[in-house]
């Protein structure tokens, strides 16, 4: 059976998963573009399906021993990264209460502060 | 489906469904391929399973371009 084969299944499980990778992403942008409701919906269920699919391929590929995950970051970059982060979040939360709490003339956009009354509660 | 809710496809919509048709056909073959060849039992039941999720995406794809069928313009103003 096996030098019948066209492909090893390997190489065919690889490209039937990029492949999803990409429907995954084509299905996602769809949505968002949809203008009618029902196609939207669709278009989400649809987006769900294939990620859900995905996952299940790709953990059956590396059970399988056919796919190597990429290296593990190290925990200096991670510490980094999150100290990073944490200063991002810090600089967000001055910017968010500058201009939503009485910020007077300094809103960049008043008219989205109508839209995220609730915004500043996520952070605390 | 709600078809209050229903509106005519745009230029746009009916591309990606067109698409999106042919992905999963490919898709169909691919997994009906991998079934059919490998030796390995987890694979071939994972991919007949494939075979028909791909299968029911097809035919909500199908569904929707029928459902839509009749709100399409017969004439282009």
């Amino acid at each position: 059976m096996t030098q019948n084969q066209m492909l090893p299944d390997k190489d065919l499980l690889t490209t039937t998963l990029a492949d999803l990778r990409r429907s995954v992403r084509e299905y996602a942008t769809a949505a968002t573009e949809a203008s009618c409701p029902t196609v939207r919906q669709m278009f989400t269920q649809l987006t769900d399906s294939t990620l859900k699919m995905q996952g299940e391929m790709y953990q059956l590929m590396s059970s399988n021993n056919m796919y190597n995950a990429p290296s593990q970051a190290a925990r200096q970059e991670v510490s980094k990264r999150l100290q990073s982060a944490q200063q991002t979040q810090t600089q967000d939360q001055q910017f968010v209460q500058q201009h939503l709490s009485g910020g007077m003339g300094m809103s960049m956009g008043s008219g989205d502060n109508q839209s995220h009354p609730g915004s500043t509660s996520q952070y605390s | 489906m709600n078809n209050q809710q229903m509106q005519a496809l745009t230029c746009k919509e009916l591309e990606y469904i067109s698409d999106c048709i042919s992905n999963e056909s490919m898709q169909i073959k691919l997994c009906s391929t991998i079934a059919a060849q490998t030796q390995n039992q987890s694979i071939r039941q994972a991919c007949q399973q494939y075979v028909q999720t791909h299968e029911q995406h097809m035919q909500m794809l199908a569904d929707c371009l029928r459902q839509h069928e009749q709100l399409a313009p017969a004439q282009l103003q």
